[in-house]
């Protein structure tokens, strides 16, 4: 199938939020916003909240577990050595090995499963709407299947800088 | 929102997105100027005189080195210990900007994460020779071996390894996941085709979508936040590495603050240094302003503040003590006896120099910035010098006393780290954006909208 799109060029973060939140409301199928920086604001209000947190405290905390499972097999149950006439387990140093495993497992964690979310590898080729948009410009990416003439007007309202129209057959 | 008129720009000049990619992108597009050739011919003579050193320590055995039976840790854990202390900074300026959204760091956090991963690589070199046999040392991996040994989890120089590899992984996931949008930029500007090729690649497909920012957004505060009690524990656990032990002047509950202290300190002063140069090099004036490097000159000055209070606190607790060996190593051997100078100097270099920056003019002084930040640096190496050399040269028994002075082979290998630092720079300035050019652009956007506030209030 091929894809109508018709892309909004805008220069200000705050000219292409009014932009795509009106046509949200006016429900426009939005594609993508693409952009060479996004502030807070513009994410906050634009897109779903991220769930990576949980997954960052779930792994966490089943790190926590597994390691101290390990050390305590070693240390206890396979390999009881004393040193010095110290106990065969002892919490302090646990305290030390599990804070630092946790913390590299999660992090190495969170940033693989970012991603594969967002499906990105090493060597993938960037589907870039148009370099600028790594630059300098925002554009915002609809669905031209729906109502082509009132969507171009609503841009050209909302203070969109250039409007693009597109009849492509990879997706942007 | 702060909307204070007397604040510094932190971005200067009303610039527009386009003019901050084409300014801060001049060091990747522009052909490399003289000066970076010079450097890197002289950090290829460092490397090469460093892999003469570690090809005599391997070859012949660390009896090519200074130590002795009573200074079993030399040049080598001293080195060590002053160039994890650099890279301490890098990570800190991180999670003062993702953590604490100091917007100050933002133009800075890159440079200090490229050069916490050099300095961390740099001083992981040095336990790694010192075990004599490098080839072996996945032996201190807990993994189940034909021995049929564990490790022992008690030891501090297990959590040593553990700690620093650590850090060393998540500063790197920092600093690269923080390129990822960048690299995608230069991908797409570049001519040159082996550039495209390898920008594109390291740049996972990054196409700039707002659903993937978001994401984006939270996996680098995630990031920053796990990141940041591993500023702490660190240098925190290379001072266990001293504290465990029962030697006077390593005894003592105050070392794990004062390491890390201490290491804030240096680190924050070589960002200073490189900052300096760094701007002035690249042009980067308009976004390494007179506020950023007032700031980290603050950060000194207070850390100076903290190194004197700790200096003061282990002379008086030794004297507290009564203990004759803890009195001994402080008072004769440390400050008054043959480790008096190395002494005078950490003093005067770190708790008392810095104190300069009390003054505005000092602060807006770029020389003296300059000369300072490097006193720091060579005050803080001295201060490991002290408690690794002082401590171990004269212990309990006057009769294994001994001087201890490094060889050329110690030298060497210390010469050779900073070749790897000085190429490793200098390549991440030949290659990388200096200064984080996706996060410097909302910064420069606020701090325009702010500006406009103020105008139209005035109106």
């Amino acid at each position: 199938m091929t894809t109508k799109q018709i892309i909004g060029v805008f220069d200000d973060e705050s000219v292409l939020l009014k932009a795509t939140q009106k046509l949200k409301k006016n429900g426009v199928n939005i594609q993508g916003i693409y952009g060479p920086s996004a502030d807070h604001d513009l994410i906050k209000k634009l897109t779903r909240e991220s769930r990576l947190p949980y997954l960052s405290v779930v792994t966490g905390v089943i790190t926590i577990i597994l390691t101290f499972a390990f050390v305590y097999y070693v240390s206890v149950i396979d390999y009881p050595l004393h040193y010095g006439g110290k106990p065969v387990f002892s919490f302090p140093p646990m305290v030390v090995i599990l804070f630092l495993v946790c913390i590299l497992i999660t992090g190495a964690f969170t940033t693989f499963s970012f991603l594969t979310s967002e499906k990105m590898f090493p060597g993938k080729s960037a589907d870039v709407v148009d370099p600028r948009a790594l630059d300098d410009r925002f554009y915002l990416v609809l669905d031209r299947n729906f109502n082509p003439d009132e969507i171009v007007k609503w841009l050209q309202d909302s203070g969109a800088e250039e409007i693009i129209e597109k009849e492509n057959e990879n997706q942007a | 929102m702060i909307n204070n008129k007397l604040r510094y720009a932190l971005v200067k000049g009303d610039k527009t997105y386009g003019q901050i990619t084409d300014e801060l992108l001049v060091n990747v597009e522009q052909k490399p100027p003289l000066w970076w050739f010079v450097g890197m011919t002289i950090g290829t003579v460092l490397l090469a005189i460093g892999g003469w050193a570690f090809y005599m320590s391997l070859s012949q055995g660390l009896g090519t080195w200074g130590l002795t039976n009573s200074v079993a840790w030399g040049w080598d854990i001293i080195n060590f210990v002053w160039w994890i202390g650099i890279g301490h900074a890098g990570t800190a300026f991180t999670i003062f900007f993702l953590v604490f959204r100091q917007k100050w760091a933002g133009s800075i956090n890159r440079a200090a994460e490229a050069m916490t991963v050099f300095a961390v690589m740099c001083a992981g070199l040095f336990p790694l020779i010192h075990m004599g046999r490098p080839w072996l040392a996945f032996f201190i991996l807990p993994y189940p071996n034909t021995r049929l040994l564990w490790l022992n989890f008690n030891s501090p120089l297990f959590w040593d390894v553990l700690a620093i590899s650590t850090y060393l992984i998540t500063s790197i996931m920092l600093w690269y996941m923080g390129m990822v949008p960048d690299l995608a930029t230069i991908a797409q500007r570049t001519k040159n085709k082996v550039g495209k090729f390898l920008y594109g690649m390291f740049s996972l497909g990054w196409n700039g979508s707002l659903y993937t920012y978001s994401r984006y957004e939270t996996l680098m505060k995630i990031l920053g936040g796990i990141a940041a009690p591993l500023v702490i524990s660190v240098h925190t656990i290379v001072a266990l590495d001293f504290a465990v032990s029962v030697l006077p002047g390593w005894h003592a509950t105050i070392l794990p603050p004062y390491f890390f202290v201490g290491a804030i300190f240096s680190g924050f002063a070589m960002v200073l240094t490189l900052m300096i140069l760094f701007r002035k090099a690249f042009n980067l004036y308009d976004y390494v302003t007179e506020k950023h490097l007032d700031n980290i000159a603050h950060v000194l000055k207070y850390g100076s503040l903290i190194i004197g209070l700790a200096y003061i606190t282990e002379l008086f607790i030794a004297w507290y003590s009564g203990v004759d060996y803890e009195i001994y190593t402080f008072f004769r051997a440390r400050a008054t006896g043959s480790f008096s100078v190395a002494f005078w100097i950490m003093v005067v270099f770190n708790a008392v120099i810095p104190q300069l920056f009390w003054f505005k003019k000092a602060r807006k002084n770029l020389v003296i910035l300059f000369i300072v930040s490097i006193i720091i640096n060579i005050g803080m190496w001295f201060e490991r010098y002290i408690i690794m050399v002082s401590s171990l040269a004269q212990d309990f028994l006057p009769s294994s006393w001994t001087d201890y002075s490094p060889t050329m082979v110690d030298v060497g290998i210390y010469l050779g780290t900073f070749g790897l630092f000085t190429c490793g720079m200098l390549m991440f300035v030949r290659y990388i954006p200096i200064v984080a050019v996706n996060e410097v652009k909302p910064i420069a956007r606020a701090e325009k909208l702010r500006k406009q506030k103020e105008k139209d209030h005035d109106h």
